[in-house]
């Protein structure tokens, strides 16, 4: 299982890599957001971890998993949500001023 | 401690004040008013925290909720921590001097004060915390409220320019994050004072060295040093003036205090590495920061890439690591931050008396003669931006050439060298064009613009600094001593 889970993390990481890199800003933004999750899942998997048990607390072993990752993804969910709100607006804002994706035409700030 | 709660007030102050000046958004006098006084009050705040600080020789620790220190969040005013508090709300004082006498339209915007208040906020607290989460929380929410303010800015590409960072410095936290589960992992905790003494005990764990490595590409893309600067020009640039002051002097030393943290507290096993990184890229900073800044065509956008080399010579101070580079470093993050302010609210002002609001090399050409005060302003901000007396350019310069020559690094000597007389080239260039050659046929320059209070006020600091440098000076060897003894430091956190 904890192979299984940093398999599946390293395919998030990989996936929000590729798609932050292409052209495209909506695709761009998505990757963006794949990463965040990425990026929270690796910190739940920095509390104690034990094999299929639920993260928080197991009955069955008597394992008590460490609270503190979970609290720290609570607040980064948090911001990673405010910070995304705020990336699709500018996104909203700049795609209908340029009436386009692609990032490469997007150069206003080139002159 | 008696005195704890001063390590609380510099946050709090800014953070109460942004509330109260939301409310008062219908009311805009009003609202200015009190934003500067608030600025002002917490500039009161953070200067009592240096003075007990530096008297008592002891940090100020703040236990927030009472919590002992690895398990709640601790707040510590140690000499480095005040001295750059002080330094950021000196400048983000003067910043709203500037703001009011602005004519820009953004100042016009109800939630502006408040935002600016925050970014305050989130500046002291990224500062004075000792939790490295709770660094994060206040890094993110530095780089949201500095990126609305320039999202709203009058340039039509602000927007783009803000996008652009707000990209980078999400990946940046993200990066951050890494690092903390790192560390987290390997050793339990994320109290920088608990986490360096950990570290320092035992620096065997695989994760350490990826966390340094992320925590590092975090602290570089904050400060914008060389391979990640890429948004720093476009950003600075786009933002409204008096908040592309702020985020071109102060905003960028957040970077600069992490640096220092990681060097002499966190990761010391292996300060040599991360110090000979950082001097390799200071001085591909400087060299690369000058001669960007030499071929712009645009003021603002100049004094940006001077930024880029500014800040290369404070990595270079602090990758040099002897306690006399380490003060010069801190000298010349102080005085930077000054002259960057005062120098970018000059360029600010330039183009608000142009005919086209722009800082453009094309359109402010002979602007200045009209506004000679501004050009008296701007020569001493040039000359200390080079490093010539009677400025405190000169002082953190010489201060950073003697440590170099101490510790007889020559090499990037000669490179710093270079810099130095490239940033003279540059400002000079600017200065010429401005104030001493004709403007172009039909182009008027407007009667009225913003006000010149706050670079004054920052000049005239430039001035008196450079005169009477001591007291800073003192300081700066003193905090360098700290430094030097991060044990004291571990103790005076962790109590025992």
């Amino acid at each position: 299982m904890e192979l299984l889970t940093a398999i599946a993390i390293g395919i998030l990481f990989a996936l929000g890599v590729f798609q932050l890199l292409r052209r495209n800003i909506i695709r761009s933004a998505i990757g963006l957001i794949i990463l965040a999750n990425a990026v929270n899942l690796f910190l739940l998997s920095t509390g104690a971890y034990i094999s299929i048990e639920p993260a928080y607390v197991s009955d069955t072993t008597g394992v008590l998993s460490d609270a503190l990752p979970q609290a720290l993804i609570l607040t980064a969910i948090v911001i990673s949500m405010g910070g995304t709100a705020f990336v699709l607006s500018m996104l909203y804002i700049i795609s209908a001023r340029y009436k386009t994706s692609d990032m490469d035409e997007v150069d206003g700030l080139k002159n | 401690m008696v005195h704890s709660h001063l390590a609380f007030l510099p946050i709090l102050i800014p953070l109460t004040g942004a509330m109260i000046a939301l409310l008062l958004g219908r009311r805009r006098s009003l609202q200015a008013v009190w934003t500067l006084g608030t600025m002002l009050a917490a500039l009161a705040s953070s200067s009592w925290l240096l003075a007990v600080v530096w008297r008592s020789g002891q940090p100020v620790v703040f236990q927030s909720g009472g919590w002992a220190a690895p398990f709640g969040i601790s707040l510590i005013g140690d000499l480095l921590a005040a001295v750059f508090v002080v330094m950021s709300q000196l400048v983000l004082a003067t910043g709203v001097l500037y703001a009011i006498g602005s004519k820009d339209s953004v100042v016009k915007y109800p939630t502006f004060y408040p935002l600016y208040l925050m970014l305050a906020t989130s500046l002291s607290g990224a500062i004075l915390t000792g939790d490295l989460f709770n660094m994060y929380v206040f890094a993110e929410l530095l780089v949201i409220s500095g990126t609305v303010l320039t999202a709203i800015s009058d340039d039509r590409y602000g927007t783009e320019a803000a996008y652009k960072y707000f990209y980078i410095s999400l990946l940046a936290s993200f990066f951050m994050l890494l690092a903390v589960g790192c560390l987290y992992v390997s050793f339990g905790t994320l109290n920088m004072a608990d986490l360096a003494k950990r570290i320092a005990a035992d620096s065997g764990g695989q994760l350490l060295l990826p966390s340094i490595g992320f925590l590092m590409a975090t602290f570089m893309v904050k400060s914008a040093v060389f391979p990640f600067h890429f948004w720093q020009p476009d950003f600075h640039t786009a933002a409204p003036t008096a908040v592309s002051a702020m985020l071109s002097s102060v905003v960028v030393k957040l970077g600069v205090y992490g640096f220092l943290r990681m060097t002499t507290l966190l990761f010391l096993p292996q300060a040599a590495t991360i110090r000979s990184l950082l001097l390799a890229l200071g001085v591909v900073g400087v060299v690369f920061g000058g001669l960007s800044a030499l071929g712009t065509h645009n003021a603002k956008r100049m004094l940006a890439y001077s930024t880029l080399a500014q800040v290369g010579f404070i990595l270079v101070g602090i990758g040099w690591g002897t306690p006399l580079a380490i003060a010069a470093a801190i000298v010349f993050a102080f005085n930077h931050s000054l002259i960057k302010a005062g120098m970018l609210m000059l360029a600010g002002y330039v183009a608000s008396r142009a005919s086209v609001k722009s800082a453009s090399f094309d359109v402010v050409t002979g602007v200045g003669r009209s506004i000679p005060a501004a050009g008296v302003l701007f020569f001493i901000g040039s000359l200390g931006l080079a490093g010539i007396p009677p400025t405190n350019g000169f002082i953190s310069k010489m201060f950073l050439f003697r440590s170099g020559i101490d510790g007889a690094a020559f090499g990037s000597l000669a490179f710093i060298g270079v810099g130095s007389i490239l940033t003279l080239l540059y400002t000079m260039r600017a200065f010429q064009r401005i104030w001493w050659q004709d403007p172009p046929e039909g182009a008027k320059a407007k009667p009225v613009g913003d006000l010149l209070v706050a670079p004054f006020i920052l000049i005239g600091l430039v001035l008196v600094l450079g005169l009477w440098a001591e007291p800073l000076v003192q300081v700066a060897t003193d905090t360098s001593a700290w430094l030097g003894n991060p044990a004291g430091y571990i103790q005076a956190v962790m109590g025992g």
